[in-house]
């Protein structure tokens, strides 16, 4: 069973794969009905699988596709004319195809759909339509049909109970009779170029009766000889079925079973794929080509990611190493050993990534069918142009960028195109043009769906939407053209007039925007009234290793996909403004809403910032926003490490990353932020109201706070003693260590500071220095109160930001007088 | 000779899984001080204990959770103990340790004051946690007796579940 199972698998990959290319086949066959390539390469997909499907059991498909075979052979032997009727039904066909191998895939079997309607519908288009054609040449079409009825009953016969003897005499009968309906079709219609035909080359048309069968025989001889070789080969060599001079087109992994398929599969491949053949007799029989499980390749992945945060690691401690023993010969040979392993992983790197890439062509190839359809179930006339399918991306997000485009094509066609006659109204040609490009630019790939259709109305999105409640009138007023354009990816909007099968339901464009998203990418559209609309997206190559931005928040740092950042500005303070209770600031024609980054993750605010911002300005999708950082650290390559099912999900932070020094760095989830940028109450204006608060209003005496700081408690006792009459917030400390946390943390509000300079721990000197540092208590008054009377001692004071100097013993009146002085205390409280 | 062979590899079969059966029987700790109470997980559910190294915060989590930590490249969330306990957080001393546990696929470290010692206990002397605690709700699995003290003994499942 376990064999059986293996030769499933292989069977439905490659089935998936042949029809992954059969869509566009069609598609193009329908512009040029005469390709005979195209007409053969589609014959074959019929063919395999009805082969490969007959001899796994399935039989609802195998009767499928001997029908559609049957109409396929027809039309490739010019007796049938593929016009879009027969194409429709060929498309049919295709479809119930793919539903029963889903079906096959999901469940093992392919029983319980109905496919009499559709190979009845098969069968009439086959024998009814184009009878003349059938005239000309009566004998080859029932032909096939007989033979491959023939060669179907035949398989029927149970193998598996056959000797070894048995299969080998039921193999020889079997390709005797195939060889004969070969040679015999050969014979009827040896003129159309059949791949066999093209392989000999000679003029059939020119030969005698005698020649013919002269010619006939010869073939059969030299076929004959072949298969007994290519038998020979097998039975000695049952692992390289490739070799074999006119190649078979088993698969590798199928070669263990190859002695009881051969009856059935050998031989067709032959008739049906000249491309292989040609391939092969041209020398390059043997696969260049690996399947890997992507398991492994992640895993791959994992381990250069590990690489590179190591890589990261060295390279931080080669520059430490290099500023420290500045000068030393060894330098010269660790910075070389440094520089090529750090060469060497990024190539291997990218060596890796490149394995995980697909050409996005894999996503592209279903969409002529889609338009196809769209432009017949709409009653319009669309053209799709592709350029640039082989462009590359990573798997996963070829995986996930199917859908965002099937939502945005079929918005083109059903919002976008315009019908026939309305175009030739306005002016344009009847049928519209959706062109889907696919492009590299630097660490992206940009995606781009271009149409010529009527455009978006900006003035009529914003209706719409206001009509709908997504926004308000006011909203309306101030937004730009692109941000109403941007309306199209609110839920529940939708301009359709009426919901149809194609669009309407206001769910599409909502999805392209969370999917992309998700990817990091970025949407921009592009659109005018009457012209069309061009939509872009762009989209990071890989997800597992990227380029960020580091920015730092207080003591804290924080990751930024580079790929979201659009651009970095310095400003002051006084460029920020506030509107509605919201910080914007105005970045040349725009106005930009701002955030803080402290107030998105709740980061404690101990230094003030200074009179400087930088904004690091995001866009996401069609949004932007300005991200307000205390610094800059740089950019820096970084690997996505999950922060584990105990802390997944965590609002805003997409994962984190291992830096150089071996420290945890949390990576931002931009699109997560921009949601709670919305919420989040902005802070930014009010630091300076709470710094106001400070020297401002007091009310009553309680209001004003000083801070002791003296080691000794009949000091701190004794300088109480002297300020308790005048009423104020007193709080004392023991040394500098605690008086700096008291102040970190935040609790009181200090107007002046007494500090003794004679300390453990930290003395007085050291303390106001650590306090200058703080902008927020640049101006706090700290007065010295000390034994110390030298002149150097008061030097250093000045020098370390003491602004008073009073020496003990002192008096209380003394103390306080110069207390009040210093916080301009308000007698009259 | 085969026969004697195959002998000898029974008889150590035997003597092995008669050990087996003994271990069983006792059950070993790893135990530590959080606040002013001895706690143990079994010394199975311990993937490493390590000195105190940086972490970086995780903002909007609870405070029990001081953020994640780097082991060897994996990111690994460090959870207070004491806070997770409701008692007040103290700064870290010498002899502050990070108990690494695993339960399956979910690691993290957890922060405590200090360790004592590993502990075998026979499974006799485990009795069940106190009636007073729903049972669904309660960290204990059960109350370990020696003799002079009793040790908690906590479900590292229940620490490794998230509960916000």
């Amino acid at each position: 069973m376990d064999e059986f199972e293996e030769i499933l698998q292989d069977f439905l990959i490659e089935s998936f794969e042949l029809i992954e290319q059969l869509d566009q086949d069609l598609v193009e066959l329908e512009s040029r009905p005469d390709d005979l390539d195209l007409l053969n390469r589609i014959f074959r997909v019929a063919h395999t699988i009805k082969g490969a499907s007959s001899f796994l059991n399935f039989d609802v498909l195998t009767h499928l596709t001997h029908h559609m075979e049957n109409l396929l052979n027809m039309a490739r032997h010019g007796d049938l004319t593929i016009d879009a009727d027969v194409m429709d039904v060929i498309l049919e066909s295709i479809d119930l195809m793919k539903v029963l191998l889903v079906r096959i895939r999901d469940r093992g079997v392919d029983s319980g759909l109905e496919v009499t309607h559709c190979v009845e519908r098969l069968d009439a288009v086959a024998n009814g339509t184009p009878l003349s054609a059938v005239a000309e040449a009566p004998a080859p079409a029932p032909e096939p049909e007989v033979a491959a009825s023939a060669v179907q009953e035949d398989e029927e016969a149970d193998y598996s109970g056959m000797s070894e003897a048995e299969v080998e005499a039921e193999i020889e009968r079997l390709i005797a009779v195939r060889q004969a309906e070969d040679a015999a079709k050969r014979a009827h219609k040896a003129p159309p170029a059949t791949p066999m035909a093209e392989e000999e080359e000679p003029d059939y048309s020119g030969m005698s009766e005698e020649e013919v069968e002269a010619e006939i025989e010869r073939l059969i001889a030299v076929r004959q000889a072949e298969d007994a070789a290519k038998r020979a080969q097998k039975s000695v060599e049952p692992e390289a079925p490739k070799a074999p001079p006119a190649p078979v087109a088993v698969t590798p992994v199928a070669a263990p079973k190859v002695e009881v398929v051969a009856p059935k599969v050998a031989p067709t491949p032959r008739k049906v794929e000249p491309k292989e053949d040609g391939e092969s007799r041209g020398g390059a029989a043997v696969e260049q080509t690996i399947r890997v499980d992507v398991k492994r390749l992640d895993h791959l992945m994992n381990l250069i990611g590990e690489l590179v945060l190591g890589k990261n690691r060295l390279i931080k401690i080669n520059d430490d190493v290099e500023e420290r023993y500045e000068g030393e010969a060894f330098l010269e040979e660790l910075n070389q050993v440094v520089s090529i392993v750090s060469l060497v992983t990024t190539d291997l790197q990218i060596a890796v990534m490149k394995t995980r890439m697909l050409p996005i062509g894999k996503v592209f190839n279903k969409f002529p069918r889609m338009i196809r359809d769209l432009s017949r179930e709409l009653n319009k006339k669309i053209e799709l142009e592709i350029t640039g399918e082989e462009t590359e991306l990573d798997k996963s997000i070829v995986e996930e960028i199917g859908d965002p485009l099937v939502h945005i094509i079929r918005n083109s066609c059903d919002h976008g195109i315009e019908t026939p006659d309305v175009r030739l109204v306005s002016g344009k040609e009847e049928g519209g043009t959706i062109h889907l490009k696919a492009y590299h630019e630097g660490n992206h790939i940009v995606i781009q769906i271009i149409d010529d259709g009527k455009g978006l109305d900006a003035d009529m999105l914003k209706s719409k939407s206001i009509e709908k409640g997504i926004i308000t009138e006011k909203e309306a007023d101030g937004m730009t053209e692109k941000e109403a354009f941007g309306l199209i990816f609110r839920p529940g909007f939708s301009t359709a007039a009426q919901v149809t099968s194609v669009s309407g339901r206001g769910v599409g464009m909502d999805v392209v925007k969370t999917n992309i998203e998700k990817l990091n990418g970025m949407i921009d559209i592009d659109s005018e009234v009457g012209k069309g609309t061009s939509m872009k997206l762009k989209i990071p190559l890989t997800l597992a290793i990227i380029q960020a931005l580091l920015v730092g928040v207080q003591e804290e740092y924080y990751a930024i996909p580079l790929a979201s950042v659009l651009e970095t500005v310095r400003i002051s303070k006084d460029e920020i403004y506030t509107v509605e209770s919201r910080s914007v600031m105005r970045l040349r024609d725009e106005v930009l809403s701002l955030v803080h980054i402290g107030d998105i993750f709740e980061v404690e605010r101990v230094f003030d910032n200074s009179e400087h911002a930088y904004v690091v300005v995001l866009g996401l999708a069609e949004s932007k926003i300005g991200l307000i950082v205390d610094s800059l650290v740089g950019q820096e390559e970084i690997v996505i490490k999950s922060l584990g099912e105990y802390l997944k999900g965590i609002e805003g932070i997409a994962g984190a990353t291992i830096r150089g020094d071996g420290g945890v760095t949390l990576i931002v989830d931009v699109a997560a932020l921009m949601q709670m940028a919305k919420s989040v109450k902005s802070t930014v204006g009010q630091e300076s109201a709470e710094s106001k608060g400070r020297l401002g209003v007091k009310n009553k005496a309680s209001d004003y706070t000083v801070m002791i700081v003296d080691d000794s408690k009949t000091d701190r006792t004794i300088m109480r003693k002297a300020l308790e009459p005048m009423g104020i917030t007193l709080v004392e400390a023991i040394d500098g260590v605690e008086a700096l946390n008291v102040l970190k943390q935040g609790e009181y509000m200090f107007d002046a500071m007494l500090v003794d300079i004679e300390m453990p721990r930290m003395d007085g000197y050291t303390l106001a220095a650590e306090i200058k540092k703080y902008n927020k208590y640049k101006n706090l008054p700290l007065i010295a109160v000390t034994s110390r009377t030298g002149k150097a001692d008061r030097m250093r004071g000045v020098e370390s930001g003491m602004i008073e100097y009073i020496t003990k013993p002192y008096s209380p009146e003394y103390l306080m007088n110069v207390v009040k002085r210093n916080i301009k205390f308000n007698e009259g409280l | 000779m085969s026969e004697k062979l195959q002998q000898i590899i029974n008889k150590q079969q035997k003597s092995l899984s008669g050990d087996d059966i003994k271990i069983d029987e006792v059950i070993q700790l790893v135990g530590f001080i959080v606040g002013d109470e001895e706690f143990s997980v079994p010394i199975l559910s311990i993937q490493e204990i390590i000195k105190p190294i940086s972490w970086t915060r995780v903002p909007q989590t609870p405070a029990y959770i001081l953020g994640v930590f780097n082991l060897r490249g994996s990111v690994i969330p460090l959870i207070d103990l004491r806070s997770r306990f409701g008692l007040e957080m103290i700064k870290h001393t010498e002899e502050t340790r990070f108990i690494v546990m695993k339960n399956g696929d979910d690691v993290a470290g957890f922060v405590i004051d200090r360790l004592t010692e590993a502990i075998r206990l026979p499974k006799r002397d485990v009795g069940p946690a106190p009636d007073t605690i729903a049972e669904a709700e309660s960290m204990i699995d059960g109350v370990g007796k020696q003799s002079d003290r009793i040790i908690t003994i906590l479900k590292v499942h229940k620490l490794l579940e998230r509960n916000f």
